[in-house]
């Protein structure tokens, strides 16, 4: 018996067809430090994420949130626990309810253009060409880039490059989208431009979305929930609903209470 | 959509009146070059240095009995062959010795080796092993590109972005497509030069080459002309030669490299 089967069977099945969308139960990992002591990353997570919600994992620098995000993703094996995607293992792979994952940098290959870029993420599985094209052209639409399909990545500004990742990770049709403080690099003014471009998608898509943030008010105005991890080991303190209905102002005195509140917490 | 306006330029970068410019300098180099020979030729021997028209006219004599096609048409033949052979082996040994670590630490010696023989040292052990024929001319070029390529594509293979691995490996994409569509397209401008340094390499080689191991060939008629003291010959062969290959880099290779590398940012201008 390897250790995976091992954490498996101790952790029981997914619960199959009406399950939440990710369903993690005492997650535990450690990582080797570097004196060859054992790092405690995550201990004893526990997390639900409904249909269609929007979470944010809210911590500082350090507190394990990405690890839990690639746990979740499948990129990193959790020492013990469960993960299910929509009430299956998540290293099973389930093309009934897709994750796709954005990374923290654009991470657009320079020698593609813009259309190039978002047929990527349908190249892995044969999609036929016609398709590919087609499904990628309306991938950019909707992120509101028409026009620049043959642009390439140097040509674009920061936001607009930040697009052309959003479009990639959209153009899979994914039930769950796994965000890893996706806009963090660009500057306030783009960053709140691509917050109401998530939440008009999120509106038109209803996809499950998970994002990594260590910025209150990002969490405040985009997410249904907010779970607060505090670090050595990792763990969630606490898990936030945000009350208010979207779109929120960071000035309304209601979100502000919120953003004061979880500024306490973290 | 107004943030649309933040775009960038996205017309081409180059203007039209600052390449006629160019090509009008380029003349007048080639001009002054040339009076300048024409003096130097008035006060030399017609053996020593012939003047301009009189290599004109043997370029004449040389291209009107086909001598000058053919022997063009053979050296090019012969570097060609060793250049593709030398492409078509070095690039995936090149590819092998970046992605296994072992591999490339045992084999790193024997490059720098390889590229510090003389392309005479080959050229006689060819004429040892393949007398006089065309193997032997191919066989230096060979040697001499192979290593050239080689190197080149294992440094494009360090220059592999990890975070593109990865980028492929969540959208679970198989190991042979992150070959071809990570691993291929950030190795091809590091093999590009590689290969045009080995191309350049090797039609400089293939003359020594056929000077002592062929009876045809540019190389050939090089040595011929200059064992019979035909000065302006030897000056005939020489321009065409050069005329030829700056024609093949300006007009293939140059603007194959500028349409394969577009997406590179202009950092040269």
């Amino acid at each position: 018996m390897t250790a995976d089967d091992r954490s498996r069977a101790a952790s029981g099945p997914c619960s199959g067809e009406d399950a939440p969308a990710i369903s993690l139960s005492k997650i535990n990992k450690n990582f080797p430090g570097p004196n060859g002591e054992r790092l405690e990353v995550l201990r004893d997570i526990d997390l639900s994420v409904g249909d269609q919600a929007i979470v944010a994992l809210l911590g500082a620098s350090g507190a394990g949130k990405s690890t839990l995000l690639n746990i979740i993703a499948g990129i990193v094996k959790p020492d013990s626990g469960r993960v299910c995607i929509c009430g299956a293992p998540n290293d099973e792979l389930n093309d009934w309810c897709a994750a796709s994952y954005m990374f923290q940098d654009e991470r657009l290959l320079p020698w593609r253009t813009a259309i190039k870029n978002v047929e990527f993420a349908l190249e892995a599985a044969s999609t036929p060409k016609a398709e590919r094209v087609r499904r990628s052209a309306d991938a950019l639409r909707l992120v509101g880039l028409n026009g620049f399909e043959s642009a390439f990545p140097y040509q674009l500004s920061g936001g607009m490059r930040s697009r052309v990742a959003l479009a990639r990770s959209l153009v899979t049709e994914p039930k769950i989208l796994l965000m890893d403080e996706p806009f963090s690099r660009l500057d306030a003014q783009t960053r709140g431009l691509m917050h109401r471009e998530l939440l008009r998608i999120h509106e038109m898509k209803r996809m499950t979305v998970v994002f990594v943030t260590h910025d209150v008010e990002e969490a405040v105005l985009l997410a249904d929930e907010v779970a607060v991890m505090s670090p050595r080991p990792g763990t969630i303190r606490e898990i936030v609903p945000i009350a208010p209905s979207r779109p929120r102002d960071p000035i309304e005195p209601q979100v502000a209470s919120y953003i004061r509140r979880l500024r306490g917490l973290i | 959509m107004a943030e649309m306006i933040e775009q960038r330029a996205l017309q081409p970068p180059v203007r039209r009146a600052f390449r006629i410019g160019l090509i009008a300098e380029r003349l007048l180099l080639v001009a002054v070059l040339c009076a300048l020979w024409w003096l130097l030729s008035l006060s030399a021997a017609p053996y020593v240095l012939p003047g301009p028209q009189r290599v004109w006219s043997a370029i004449g004599v040389i291209a009107s009995h086909g001598d000058l096609w053919q022997n063009l048409a053979i050296t090019f033949w012969r570097v060609g062959v060793g250049f593709i052979v030398a492409a078509l082996v070095g690039l995936p040994l090149g590819i092998v010795l970046g992605a296994n670590r072992r591999a490339g630490e045992f084999f790193e010696p024997v490059l720098p080796v390889l590229n510090t023989v003389s392309s005479a040292i080959w050229a006689i052990f060819a004429i040892i092993w393949f007398g006089i024929s065309n193997a032997t001319t191919i066989f230096v070029v060979f040697m001499t590109a192979m290593p050239l390529i080689i190197t080149n594509v294992w440094q494009g293979t360090r220059a592999v972005n990890a975070d593109f691995i990865e980028l492929a490996r969540v959208l679970r994409m198989p190991d042979w497509k992150i070959m071809m569509k990570i691993y291929l397209p950030t190795i091809l401008p590091y093999f590009f030069s590689g290969a045009r340094l080995a191309f350049g390499f090797g039609w400089r080689v293939s003359l020594v080459a056929e000077t002592i191991g062929s009876s045809s060939g540019v190389g050939y008629r090089l040595r011929q002309a200059a064992d019979l003291v035909r000065t302006d010959q030897v000056f005939a062969w020489t321009l065409t030669l050069v005329l030829l290959m700056a024609v093949l880099e300006m007009g293939v290779l140059s603007p194959l490299e500028r349409h394969l590398f577009r997406w590179k940012k202009e950092a040269e201008a």
